[in-house]
């Protein structure tokens, strides 16, 4: 998959997934998994969920632009409910994310391993304009990065999802962040949450362990 | 499963508790005044025989069968009994006290934190009730701990107090699943779980719980269970007379109840039938377990005793006639430290 070269596509438009600018991406179709009930990291959630469908969410389509400075996702997916509230504590916001490995051997199925970081641009219905940096060595052990690097943005329309996830390419940071750039080839994997079904945390639909590959236009 | 170095426990004597809720309000003022918490009741009261708080916990599984983690149930904000709304403006501050009377705002609520408050059971006259005050048990074996993917809850290794830390919790709400005391509340302006933290900032200062030191009932013990000099040692352990709520859970609980003796039944013909119970004991059994007919024994042989003359060390206990020696050296009055939020 490529990411194209959009060089005079500030950040801004970038951020909205109905900017002309995404026209001139080319969107693919991934289809998704549900996370195995067998790899949750508790043993209430493993039970809870063994007899019960993960992964409501079948498909996604992704597209990325990249600026020359910022790299952005656009995720798309059918959902007719919208859950974006918190009100009740029955209630589950839906969510999307882009995971990246930090190294090559980085496992995706597991979000990283001890030694071996992912980073993971994650957006949440309760949020619609909020992005979250995470960095995570395992399943559970996800940590939100301070800082702001990642924006997110996304709308509900006509039941259907549409989110961008966007960060710098180059970030400087103590902790351990992917560094992107323009000519590069980087993986990928996507993570979409069902909140009316009562997905959340490892509870979700996921791209499979294979990172996917994305190459960002322009360079040497 | 590793337990904590030592732990603190509390155990609540139901013989004297009169349901006043003095321990609720002490605990909703000082921990749960802010926005999201509004729902909250960390310490709760109910009649039994009841539904509770929330509705039917009780029916709503989590906790350990035979070792195995159960899945449980969410209770939703209703359930709990949510917070009600009422037109203080108008009746306070718009002028128009003398006509219109505080009412509750939206929707009709249909249940409440105390909502069948001494329905109790059984027929007149031998109709009974007991109150049941509840906080979270900080368990030996804490459902909500294994339960958090992320490890958000920790059982602290000096004193067994069992804590969300918020800055890893991310709302996901498998604690409140796995609770099956259904003690955890969601915040939904925080996105965080949060629940009662057995006044740990007092304790570390020396001072018992808000609930234990405000009840004017004396209900409450607090201290180390290990501490052979103070009251929980003496009561739980020693004498056997306070007994943790539903043992079949699995989570060993660490508040410990002295469970209720009731007044004689009548019979038909208006005279005491000391024959039966007037609170069943399949019903105490069903809270407490089969061993709580050994602790109403014991407590009527030591009422046996003091009637006929005879001293009874444990009663003295119950009795709480010194004030302080409920708190296991947990007696500092807070009036003499500057406490501050941080």
């Amino acid at each position: 998959m490529k990411a194209r070269l959009a060089a005079a596509t500030d950040l801004d438009r970038l951020l909205d997934p109905d900017d002309a600018a995404w026209s001139g991406a080319r969107s693919e179709r991934l289809k998704l998994e549900g996370t195995p009930a067998g790899m949750q990291p508790t043993a209430v959630i493993r039970t809870a969920w063994a007899d019960k469908a993960i992964g409501a969410v079948g498909r996604v389509e992704v597209a990325a632009l990249h600026n020359g400075r910022e790299l952005a996702f656009r995720l798309a997916w059918e959902d007719a409910s919208e859950n974006g509230a918190l009100g009740d504590t029955t209630s589950f916001p839906d969510g999307a994310a882009i995971l990246l490995p930090t190294l090559p051997t980085a496992p995706a199925i597991t979000m990283g391993a001890p030694g071996i970081p992912v980073n993971a641009w994650y957006w949440r219905a309760d949020e619609p304009e909020g992005g979250r940096h995470l960095v995570a060595e395992g399943l559970g052990t996800s940590k939100t990065l301070e800082g702001g690097a990642v924006r997110g943005r996304g709308h509900w329309k006509s039941g259907r999802w549409q989110v961008v996830l966007a960060r710098t390419l180059a970030l400087q940071s103590a902790e351990a962040v992917v560094q992107l750039e323009a000519g590069g080839t980087i993986g990928f994997a996507v993570a979409i949450w069902e909140g009316g079904r009562g997905e959340r945390a490892g509870i979700k639909a996921f791209s499979g362990p294979q990172w996917i590959e994305l190459q960002l236009e322009g360079g040497r | 499963m590793a337990r904590s170095e030592r732990q603190l426990a509390m155990v609540m004597d139901l013989n004297k508790c009169i349901g006043c809720q003095t321990c609720t309000i002490a605990c909703k003022r000082l921990w749960t005044r802010d926005e999201g918490m509004e729902y909250m009741w960390w310490n709760t009261v109910n009649t039994q025989p009841g539904r509770g708080t929330p509705r039917d916990w009780e029916e709503m599984g989590g906790g350990f069968r035979d070792g195995d983690a159960r899945p449980g149930k969410l209770p939703t904000r209703r359930d709990f009994g949510d917070a009600w709304d009422f037109n203080y403006d108008e009746v306070f501050h718009g002028g128009k006290g003398d006509t219109v009377h505080l009412k509750v705002q939206g929707e009709e609520p249909d249940w409440g934190p105390n909502w069948d408050e001494d329905q109790g059971a059984g027929e007149y006259p031998n109709a009974y009730y007991f109150y049941l005050p509840r906080i979270c048990n900080h368990c030996t074996h804490p459902a909500c701990l294994e339960a958090c993917p992320r490890k958000a809850i920790v059982k602290r290794e000096d004193d067994g107090i069992v804590l969300v830390d918020e800055d890893r919790c991310r709302g996901y709400r498998f604690c409140m699943e796995a609770c099956p005391y259904k003690k955890i509340y969601f915040n939904h302006a925080e996105k965080v779980a949060q629940k009662c933290i057995f006044c740990f900032p007092r304790i570390e200062q020396g001072v018992a719980n808000a609930c234990a030191r405000q009840c004017p009932g004396r209900v409450r013990f607090v201290g180390y269970r290990d501490d052979e000099s103070g009251p929980i040692h003496k009561l739980v352990d020693r004498w056997k007379v306070a007994l943790p709520l539903h043992p079949e859970y699995g989570t060993e609980p660490n508040v410990f109840y002295v469970p209720p003796l009731a007044p004689p039944r009548f019979d038909e013909n208006g005279d005491i039938d000391e024959s039966q119970p007037r609170i069943p004991n399949e019903y105490l059994v069903s809270l407490f377990g089969p061993k709580v007919l050994d602790v109403l024994e014991a407590l009527k042989a030591e009422m046996a005793k003091t009637r006929s003359g005879g001293r009874s060390e444990i009663l003295d206990t119950l009795i709480a006639y010194k004030w302080k020696d409920m708190f296991g050296g947990f007696d500092r009055d807070p009036a003499t430290i500057e406490w501050t939020r941080s």
